[in-house]
């Protein structure tokens, strides 16, 4: 492979926090071994890139009432697997199965939605979607 | 009246001429062109576009969906300042609402879980990524671009061919995240490419390497691969950097 010139430009380092930016990590947020499925009352519904989000009315093991919030794949893709804008309704009953966030709060990367009725949502993402290779090997 | 004829027999056979030399020179390449959507598998080690790699290029297993660990870095040897600004990275801290909505730089963007569509010609060919609407162009006449010209998250990119394999050279790129963990490289990475078809047409196969003496002492490597799929379209990427309030911006 080609040598580069050394650059006295390049000692800017453009790795530095402030001038570089990391998108939105699964690995670094979420546990890809720990799922779980919450059902609840939907409150909003956002389906926008970068990541789509469903908040939910939950009724907690307590009987109190429970914030708890998924996000979905980006909405390009969730476009191909059958999702649309208007895909959940504020009010309806929504089931989520998902990949728990890593600080133990109630938010998730959404695997899998159903209705009420127990039909599913566009196809759901696989369960093994986040794993590497290696990780599998 | 004779002349007019001459002419007029001289002029058609000229555009013959070079018509059937565009044409066959397009025939010798293989055509790349149409939309290409993610593959099961995300990444092909096609074993001819592994024995171009360089002996220190470690291949990262990160293609698609799946990710690194924070911490780990898939083989690559980071400098020790880059590796001490990695151990402290703090991913919230980029999750602003001014950064929610950047793109990445072609070595993050390309191994994305996106489709993306392929115009080629002669002299130029066109990739379109789904991912931040990203377009790449691909100079094949060879031209560099000046020394002052500026960086970007898609940079300038120059192709050749080598046999039925498209090579393509890309400096100028703009510092961004190499496997979004903490680890970026530098606005002075190079990225050396290399695209072909499966011997069915129906998968585009390729290999990434880059370099970067400012951050990494080895070169980091990448297989990615798509599959054709007629009838589709790339989609909008509108996005909305408030899903950043999830992540505590203000």
């Amino acid at each position: 492979m080609p040598k580069l010139l050394p650059s006295l430009a390049g000692l800017a380092m453009a790795f530095t926090a402030s001038a570089a930016l990391a998108h939105h990590s699964f690995a670094v947020f979420f546990d890809q071994d720990k799922v779980q499925k919450v059902t609840g009352v939907a409150q909003d519904f956002r389906f926008a890139n970068p990541h789509g989000t469903l908040t939910l009315l939950v009724k907690g093991k307590n009987g109190e009432a429970e914030t708890w919030k998924a996000e979905t794949n980006s909405p390009s893709i969730l476009l191909r697997r059958g999702w649309k804008k208007d895909s959940i309704k504020v009010g309806e009953t929504i089931t989520i199965e998902g990949w728990m966030a890593r600080d133990g709060s109630h938010y998730m990367r959404m695997m899998k939605a159903s209705r009420g009725d127990g039909s599913v949502i566009g196809i759901p993402i696989e369960a093994d979607r986040y794993r590497s290779v290696a990780d599998q090997k | 009246m004779r002349l007019k004829i001459f002419a007029a027999v001289a002029a058609s056979s000229l555009s013959l001429c070079c018509l059937s030399g565009t044409a066959s020179a397009a025939a010798r390449h293989p055509d790349l062109s149409g939309y290409w959507s993610t593959n099961t598998p995300p990444s092909i080690e096609d074993p001819a576009l592994k024995a171009k790699l360089s002996p220190n290029a470690v291949i990262l297993h990160d293609t698609g969906a799946p990710e690194l660990q924070p911490g780990d870095f898939g083989g690559l040897k980071l400098k020790p300042e880059v590796a001490a600004a990695a151990a402290k990275w703090d991913p919230r801290s980029d999750f602003t609402l001014d950064k929610a909505c950047l793109a990445p730089s072609i070595i993050y963007a390309m191994q994305g879980p996106f489709p993306l569509e392929i115009f080629q010609d002669e002299h130029l060919i066109v990739i379109k990524l789904e991912y931040f609407e990203m377009t790449r162009i691909v100079h094949m006449d060879g031209k560099h671009p000046p020394a002052d010209a500026p960086h970007t998250k898609t940079g300038h990119s120059t192709g050749r061919w080598e046999g039925d394999t498209l090579v393509v050279d890309t400096t100028h790129l703009s510092g961004a995240t190499i496997t979004n963990n903490g680890l970026y490289h530098s606005d002075n990475v190079h990225v050396i490419e290399r695209f072909k078809l499966s011997p069915d047409g129906k998968k585009l196969i390729s290999s990434q390497e880059f370099e970067d003496p400012e951050t990494i002492d080895n070169r980091g490597a990448r297989f990615i691969a798509w599959q054709k799929q007629d009838g589709q379209y790339l989609n909008a990427y509108e996005c909305d950097p408030t899903f950043a309030l999830n992540y505590g911006a203000k």
